[in-house]
């Protein structure tokens, strides 16, 4: 079994041909004097940075008084700001889960020992690198301003100069910002009488949002024919009921919003990187595919951050650096 | 080890290096001699329970800076100095919302060095998240978590999660605005996860919400929990790097 071809140690990484001492250097002056050296210059500039910027020590801590931005430490921002496109489990803990899971699994799933020892040593490494960060960048931001919706302000405000009662068309609302598609978006499909699909009045048409938001999930017990209704699953232990969608009815508009799109981007925007590499022939081997994913990673969480610490005033809203409030 | 190794000659230094190096006290601490010979420099890694963390000899590609940007000594320099200043702190800091604060407000009014402390203490922790995060990035670019290096990989991975934790812990002590306003944030970020995450954050508050129970779980992790967890970690991160024949080298 591969697993097992795995498990036994490799002889050829500990010991080493002679040939090599030649290479090799003392640890004692070569090393330790970097060290040393490191240790004394990094001790000195916290020193002085510490003696010239004081740490933030702002008003007694006060649950009644929530600040406006209240925000997280800086490394958990990016995760903060993910939570407002995105329903919060999703955005907070699912999608960080799997970040990390896959970072732990990176070694056992590229497991060539080609390029290893030196910085970007495989073919067409820095261009998978620099296109995958621009990449990044580019899509983050795009999905965050559209997100933000401030583009139906500047195109509303100029296209009432030509009429002055142009509003943006209902049927249009996706384009508004992706929450919209919930609040603002309406459309109907004609249903012929015959086809009567639950309980209720028949009106002749399907409406979003208005018939989407109670849709019943298969085998929650309380919908469909007699033989699929049965009582609430009481005697199961309180985690396993957790678990159970018992009388649960999906708000389909909801879940598209905050589940559905959030994860299709979430998936598809790798997979067109991915794509996108291998048409032009730079990812040719597992290594480039993780080179790819991995600066995509960093960049997200890199582009993330600075949004939610910089760009993030009162209200999380959307503003400019020296807008955002300080808070005491 | 013999003492004819011993640099002698005429001058002071040679002196002075006799009487400090040659006496009976000295050699009983330090067993090897003075280190100006290759036999001796290696006796003194070897020796010695600090220095050892290293290999007698390394390859001369892994001593240039650019190789490693000595970024993962780094984060282990910012986490010994972090416990320094942080042991320095503890003197003075009592966790209770009552206290805290105010004896935030002493360090940086009344102790002589305390603001000096806490600054070093704020800002180094910043460095060691910084320096973890370009360590990860040094090591995934130089290609070095490829076999048989994976495990450490995973441990690594290990010691990041804990470098947040540790962080995110310590954020909630100075018990001011900042601090009880981004663990909510981040607690109810916790507390929002399928089926675990409400009793994750009840169990890490001790509450409904951020109060007394909270300030003492997160101080308790802060100061030796986590710490040990991570110097555990740490210390198999190393010893798995020796074991793994040093760092990485092109085939
Ligand atoms: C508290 C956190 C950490 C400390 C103190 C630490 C310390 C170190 C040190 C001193 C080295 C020697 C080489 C160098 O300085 O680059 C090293 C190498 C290594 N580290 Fe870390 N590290 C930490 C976190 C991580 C993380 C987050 C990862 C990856 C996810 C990681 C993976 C590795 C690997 C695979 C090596 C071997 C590199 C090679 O063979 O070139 N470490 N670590």
């Amino acid at each position: 079994m591969a697993v097992a071809a795995q498990a036994v140690p490799r002889a050829t990484a500990v010991t080493r041909p002679r040939k090599e001492r030649e290479q090799e250097l003392l640890v004692w002056p070569d090393l330790v004097f970097i060290e040393f050296i490191a240790a004394v210059l990094f001790t000195l500039s916290f020193l002085i940075l510490s003696a010239v910027v004081d740490a933030p020590l702002l008003n007694r801590a006060n649950l009644d008084i929530t600040p406006n931005p209240s925000k997280a430490a800086w490394y958990l921002v990016s995760l903060q700001e993910m939570l407002l496109h995105m329903h919060p489990a999703l955005g907070g803990v699912i999608a960080p889960t799997f970040a990390l899971g896959g970072l732990a699994a990176l070694p056992y799933i590229d497991r060539k020992t080609e390029g290893q020892g030196a910085w970007f040593a495989t073919p067409y490494a820095i261009r998978i690198t620099l296109f995958s960060a621009a990449f990044a960048s580019i899509f983050l931001v795009g999905l965050v301003l559209y997100d933000q919706g401030r583009h139906v302000n500047v195109i509303t405000n100029i296209a009432q100069r030509v009429d002055a009662d142009w509003e943006w068309p209902g049927k249009l609302a996706p384009f508004q910002n992706v929450r919209a598609i919930q609040t603002g978006w309406e459309w109907h499909i004609p249903v012929p009488e015959a086809a009567q699909l639950g309980p209720g009045e028949h009106d002749g048409e399907l409406n979003w949002p208005q018939d989407f938001q109670n849709v019943p999930m298969p085998f929650n017990g309380t919908s469909g024919p007699d033989w699929m209704r049965w009582g609430a699953p009481d005697f199961l232990p309180g985690w396993m009921q957790a678990m159970y969608w018992y009388d649960l009815n999906m708000n389909t508009p909801t879940f598209v919003v905050e589940q559905f799109i959030p994860v299709f981007i979430m998936v598809a925007l790798p997979f067109l990187l991915i794509y996108i590499l291998r048409r032009l022939g730079w990812v040719q081997d597992v290594r480039g595919g993780a080179i790819a994913l991995f600066t995509g990673l960093m960049t997200s969480y890199f582009v993330l951050t600075i949004i939610g610490a910089a760009f993030r005033g009162a209200g999380q809203d959307l503003v400019m650096p020296w807008d955002v409030p300080k808070i005491d | 080890m013999s003492v004819t190794e011993q640099p002698r000659g005429p001058g002071i230094g040679g002196w002075l290096a006799d009487k400090l190096f040659r006496n009976y006290i000295w050699r009983s601490i330090f067993r090897s001699g003075y280190p100006n010979t290759p036999r001796n420099q290696m006796l003194v890694v070897a020796t010695n329970v600090f220095l050892h963390l290293h290999p007698t000899r390394i390859h001369k590609t892994h001593v240039r800076i650019t190789h490693t940007y000595c970024l993962g000594g780094l984060t282990f320099f910012f986490f010994l100095s972090l416990t320094v200043t942080g042991v320095m702190l503890m003197f003075y800091y009592v966790p209770s919302p009552g206290q805290a604060y105010t004896d935030l407000q002493a360090l940086e009014t009344n102790i002589r060095f305390g603001m000096l402390m806490r600054n070093l203490h704020r800002w180094m922790a910043h460095g060691m998240v910084i320096s973890v995060f370009l360590h990860m990035m040094r090591v995934f670019y130089t290609g070095a978590y490829k076999p048989p290096r994976e495990f450490n990989w995973v441990v690594g991975v290990i010691l990041l999660t804990l470098t947040l934790a540790l962080s995110f812990t310590g954020y909630l002590l100075p018990w001011d605005q900042l601090a009880i306003w981004a663990v909510t944030v981040g607690m109810n970020m916790a507390g929002t996860a399928p089926i675990l995450g409400e009793d994750t954050r009840l169990i890490l508050l001790g509450g409904l919400e951020v109060g007394d129970a909270a300030l003492i779980r997160f101080y308790t992790l802060h100061v030796i929990g986590l710490p040990l967890i991570a110097a555990i970690f740490m210390a198999v991160h190393f010893w798995r790097i020796r074991r793994d024949g040093g760092l990485a080298r092109p085939l």
